[in-house]
């Protein structure tokens, strides 16, 4: 009687969370229907013409589909290792600081991108590296010829992965910082004393000190490779370089909101979700076995 | 610490303080050059000529920006909604987070809420579907839309959740033996005890509310209604030269190509976060450690 | 308990789905009586009805996030515009949402195509969202309103494009909106040049590509715009390299005369004579301009940031630039800063002549802009809608322009075809002393802003009149110098020299093919051409595009445009 009084609370608690959840996430779900028909506004979502997987089909007929699929996975895999690697290296560098004033000032300075939006974050890449921009200027000062990043789609996802791994890296350190706080200290002077070098130290005990935090990270981020970032492409993009930096995100929002192609748009953002879902999964399983961590 | 002073080691450092110098002002460098070019001569900044200093000196976009009603009332619609959706998030966040961080023995349907939750965070029903739904509640254009169109963050709920769970259970057991309502314990115990990690689960949640552009672009009808974000997004990025323009849309279109203007509302809209930023430092370094590294 | 939750959460849920679906019916709230009694008048008494009680009209509007003409307190609900319908037509306008202009109107478009729930009222610049909201049942049959309705005015204004307009305006046999209707000299497009740079350097006008590129030259080398000289302008990425049948109008920054001097209607039908036709970007004269124009861009003549710009008019309004192509108010109306900058700056259009003399031209279609009008509106809605249009021609020239037109709600031109041909002759009249401005003052004349002009072209044009520069303009009305010098110097070439040959497309509309398939052709094109162009891709690339853009439904789409020509 009394675990039923306790449970009345749970519930209770749940409520406006549950409540919220089934009117804003689970009620647009019955959106998904239509994704099997030709969705006719006049009509309404239950009695538009069915088509079943015809709008699947077409998607992979459109021949932007294996495009855009391509630098989906190309540009958000290039953010995943670069997010993991380069934070890493950044880490072990602040580590080896040894004046803690200055180790904070850097500290302060890098996680400060990370707050940034990318509205206000593209309006200064384009500044850097429009035609008369900063870029160019070190560019012409040593003598080479300027040159259109913006407009280069073969640099595009290059740029999109290093502005976004440029955000991120101070504030994806943390993660890294804190694994290397836990290290006992007593490991780096038994090191120092048995005589090894800074090299040494490094490999031997910075490294494997973060090793398991690189792999969970690396696990978990699995779900993420149709995930390229919306709000950096549709801000940074243009339709010179659509060939290499038009993703899954940027195409549906232009199929839905600019071609009306509704039910299309929906069918493709249906197979990412479907494929997204598959993926993370996995990444949790992977984690749960491997490195004995439940997310949830 | 005990370091070896070799020459190597000694140069190790010296180039070690440059590099993370340099990067340091890499990332100062976006604040720097919007600064410059919003307080540059106008012909200046739109040739492209700013680089890394101001060059010539104009507060023209300062003075119109304190005439512009408009990026005032989105600057307040911003703070309203941050406030309103951080409030509203933390609170039921928090609410959430405790009865699913209770043991299956005592809380039988906490796996089943458990997948619901994951479901939703994972699937949507795409953009179409969403806006819809929201249309249909009649919360277009409403403040309303954008605190909880959003949806809730049920990765935060999982942040707070998992740390819920690591508090030592000698905490629950001595309330309940006490005699204590869940409340009690949630409010009393628990949530004193996970500060840093709710005031880290708190900035993610703000800054979300204060950097959305997109929900602001969609949701709202009329730009009096627009969050800071979105208000420049519209300026800055969606430049209107495309189909069919009448002459004299292009006519004012041309004669206000303005960088220093906009670098000056990118600007302005810069400051909260400069100004918060480093009293909130502590927090997030601090939550993200409890919360995420879980051991 | 699992139960109960379950059964709650699925009434919630069928609840929800249910209104979900239900949207989209007519409400009937409100007094659906058809006040007005209209039987006994007829013809412009009609146009122009001023209704007993107030009529509530809702719109949606695209706003340009820039503007500052709207007084303070003012709003696209409450201004000069729409206080003149209140108190001329008792018509109340309700701005249901606003966005602004481009992308992000577009999109309030599309979401409320999509939710079925248009507002009485929107004025949509893209033909495909007409057909799209008219194919799923959302807009109202206009045919006999409209009949009954006209201004006779506006009726002379569609007649001027010989039943085009109706077609346009038209799905399936049924008039489902309003149509825009532009000056045909929108769509012809001419070589803007600074004058007072060619003087400088003692150099001609010139005429052919071959001595364009070799004034481009001279410009840059003699760093005439200053260090950044560019000889020419270009597109954005926003604006396009050639007009098309979609968008066949109104290309600033375009390299549409360069097009035409090589004889190449890059986007554009092409009727062969024998029944079959030909889609122009694939012709071998398309493929030799865009090897002229990469050349071009390889020699460093046309601007480096082509096609990436924010906005096509940054380096004409900074003066780095001195020529570039568009139609008839780019200069003036469309590079307004450039005076401002440069008071010297005497631009000055001219045509671009093939090698053998000839000047080539492709036409436009009637208009592009179309005023929806949604089927859920009241008869008197819709009537208010077409007095709306009535009144906007008849009296756009008496409105206080110092508020952009642009704030009257329902904006949707009707200007007729060769206006600007006839003002430009009429008003070098005026200078000459022929006639006297009080002789345009007719009302409802089909030439609506002729009077207006001819009152003030004596202030802003001072003589010699035989060959108008810069410097025999007045700025200091900046809007009234803006116009006339668009007209006189901007409408000289189509007014006074003869085309050799102007080009229409077979079709200024999509097939039902090009419903699915053409966004995706024509991102191949746009690609294909601008790479060639920026050097990013060799010429020959171009065969494989003409190849792939058959296979990619091309040659299907050209069998339906074909099929056109036959009714």
């Amino acid at each position: 009687m009394k675990r039923m009084g306790i449970l009345k609370h749970y519930y209770l608690m749940l409520l406006p969370g549950m409540v919220w959840l089934v009117l804003f996430s689970i009620v647009p779900m019955f959106g998904i229907v239509m994704a099997f028909e030709n969705y006719n506004p006049g009509q309404g979502l239950f009695h538009s013409e069915w088509v079943g997987l015809g709008n699947f089909k077409y998607m992979f007929q459109l021949n932007d589909s294996v495009p855009v699929l391509i630098n989906t996975t190309v540009i958000a895999i290039g953010k995943i290792v670069f997010n993991l690697a380069i934070p890493l290296v950044f880490a072990i560098l602040l580590n080896e600081l040894t004046h803690l004033r200055y180790k904070k000032l850097v500290q302060t300075a890098v996680y400060l991108p990370h707050f940034l939006s990318w509205v206000i974050m593209a309006t200064i890449v384009i500044g850097i590296f429009g035609y008369y921009g900063v870029a160019n200027t070190v560019v012409k000062s040593f003598g080479g010829q300027p040159h259109l990043f913006m407009a280069d789609a073969s640099i595009f996802r290059q740029l999109v992965i290093g502005t976004d791994v440029w955000k991120e890296f101070g504030y994806n350190a943390i993660i890294y910082l804190a694994a290397l706080t836990g290290v006992n200290q007593n490991l780096y002077e038994a090191a120092a004393i048995d005589g090894a070098n800074r090299w040494q130290i490094i490999r031997n005990v910075t490294l494997p000190a973060l090793s398991t935090t690189v792999v969970l990270l690396g696990v978990l981020s699995l779900g993420n490779v149709l995930n390229a970032g919306f709000d950096q492409i549709y801000n940074l993009y243009n339709p010179l370089v659509y060939s290499t930096g038009d993703i899954l995100d940027t195409w549906v929002y232009r199929l839905g909101l600019q071609n009306l192609q509704y039910s299309l748009a929906t069918a493709a953002g249906l197979f990412k979700s479907v494929i997204s879902f598959v993926l993370i999964f996995i990444s949790y399983r992977l984690a749960y076995r491997y490195a004995d961590y439940t997310v949830f | 610490m005990v370091r070896n002073r070799t020459f190597g080691s000694r140069a190790f450092d010296v180039v070690n303080i440059a590099l993370l110098g340099l990067l340091m002002v890499s990332c100062l460098y976006p604040i720097w050059y919007t600064f410059c070019v919003s307080i540059s001569e106008k012909s200046a900044a739109n040739a492209g000529l700013v680089t890394i200093y101001p060059i010539g000196f104009s507060l023209a976009p300062y003075k119109q920006i304190i005439g512009d009603g408009l990026f005032f009332n989105a600057f307040w619609i911003s703070i309203e909604r941050t406030v309103l959706g951080t409030v509203f998030s933390m609170l039921i966040s928090v609410l959430m987070a405790y009865p699913l961080a209770r043991p299956r023995r005592e809380f039988k349907l906490r796996n089943t809420f458990m997948w619901i939750l994951v479901f939703c965070m994972l699937f949507n029903g795409g953009l179409i579907p969403w806006y819809l739904t929201i249309q249909q509640y009649h919360l277009i254009n409403s403040i309303w839309a954008l605190v909880l169109g959003g949806g809730v963050p049920i990765f935060n709920v999982i942040l707070i959740m998992n740390f819920f769970r690591n508090l030592p259970k000698e905490l629950q057991e001595a309330a309940v033996v006490d005699g204590a309502d869940p409340w009690s314990i949630l409010f009393r115990i628990y949530i004193p005890c996970s500060i840093p990690v709710l005031a880290a689960v708190a900035l993610f949640i703000s800054v979300y509310h204060w950097n959305e552009f997109f929900n602001g672009l969609v949701l709202m009808n009329t730009s009096d209604k627009y969050p800071l974000q979105t208000y420049i997004q519209q300026l800055v990025v969606n430049i209107p030269t495309g189909t069919s323009l009448t002459p004299d849309q292009y006519k004012k279109l041309s004669e206000l190509s303005n960088r220093t203007l906009n670098a000056a509302k990118v600007f302005i809209a810069m400051v909260p976060m400069l100004v918060v930023y480093p009293f909130l430092q502590r927090y997030f370094v601090s939550g993200i450690m409890l919360g995420s590294v879980k051991e | 308990m699992r139960k109960s939750i379950a059964g709650v959460t699925l009434a919630v849920l069928l609840a929800l789905s249910l209104t979900a679906c239900s949207g989209g019916k007519p409400n009937d709230d409100s007094q659906a009586s058809s006040s007005s009694d209209t039987s006994n008048l007829s013809g412009d008494e009609l146009a122009f009805y001023k209704f007993p009680k107030p009529v509530d009209v809702h719109i949606g509007m695209p706003v340009d996030p820039t503007d500052t003409t709207l007084p303070k307190g003012d709003s696209a609900g409450n201004n000069q515009y729409t206080r003149y319908l209140k108190d001329k037509y008792n018509i109340n306008v309700i701005v249901d949402w606003t966005a602004a202009t481009g992308n992000d109107f577009k999109q309030k478009v599309s979401l409320s195509i999509a939710s079925g729930k248009l507002p009485d009222g929107l004025v949509v610049d893209d033909r495909s969202f007409m057909t799209k909201a008219a194919s799923s049942g959302l807009l109202y049959d206009i045919t006999d309103l409209f009949k009954q309705y006209e201004s006779t005015q506006v009726k002379d204004i569609m007649d001027s494009t010989q039943g085009r307009a109706m077609e346009n305006a038209s799905y399936k046999g049924k008039m489902v909106s309003l149509p825009n209707i532009t000056v045909d000299t929108d769509g012809v497009h001419v070589m803007w040049i600074r004058k007072d740079w060619l003087d400088k350097l003692s150099l001609p006008i010139p005429k052919t590509t071959a001595d364009i590129e070799k004034t481009a030259k001279a410009f840059i080398d003699n760093k005439l715009g200053g260090p950044n000289t560019i000889g020419i302008a270009g597109p954005s990425k926003n604006t396009f390299p050639y007009a098309t049948f979609l968008v066949s109008s109104n290309n600033m920054g375009g390299f549409d005369p360069i097009f035409g001097a090589m004889d190449a209607y890059p986007g554009y039908w092409l009727d062969n004579g024998d029944g079959t036709v030909t889609y122009g970007t694939l012709t071998d004269n398309t493929k030799k301009t865009l090897a002229l124009l990469a050349d071009w861009y390889k020699k460093g003549l046309i601007d480096p940031e082509v096609g990436t710009r924010d906005n096509v008019g940054d380096p004409i309004n900074a003066n780095q630039a001195g020529i570039f192509f568009g139609p008839w108010w780019n200069g003036g109306y469309g590079n307004g800063d450039s005076f401002k900058n440069d008071p010297t700056a005497n631009w000055q259009a001219y045509p671009v002549y093939s090698d053998d003399g000839k000047w080539n031209v492709h036409m436009k279609t009637t208009g592009s802009t179309y005023t929806l009008i949604s089927k859920n509106a009241k008869p008197d809605v819709v009537k208010a809608i077409l007095i709306m249009n009535n009144a906007l021609v008849r009296d756009e020239s008496t409105f206080d322009l110092s508020v952009a037109v642009a704030w009257y709600p329902l904006r949707n031109v009707m200007a007729a075809a060769n206006e600007t041909e006839y003002e430009y002759t009429e008003l070098l009249k005026i200078l000459n002393g022929q006639t006297k401005p009080e002789d345009y003052n007719k009302p409802n004349s089909l030439y609506k802003l002729m009077y207006s002009d001819a009152t003030k072209v004596q202030k802003v044009i001072k003589p010699p009149y035989d060959n108008l520069n810069v410097g025999n303009f007045d700025t200091s009305n900046f809007g009234d110098f803006q116009r006339l010098y668009s007209i006189m110097i901007g409408d000289r070439p189509y007014t006074t020299v003869p085309i050799d040959k102007k080009v229409y497309s077979v079709t200024y509309n999509q097939t039902p093919t090009m419903e699915t398939k053409w966004a995706n052709l024509k991102k191949l094109e746009d690609e294909t051409v601008l790479k060639i162009i920026l050097g990013q891709a060799p010429i020959d690339s171009f065969d494989q595009f003409v190849k792939d853009w058959k296979a990619q439904g091309g040659d299907e789409i050209t069998a339906e445009v074909a099929g056109l020509l036959k009714e």
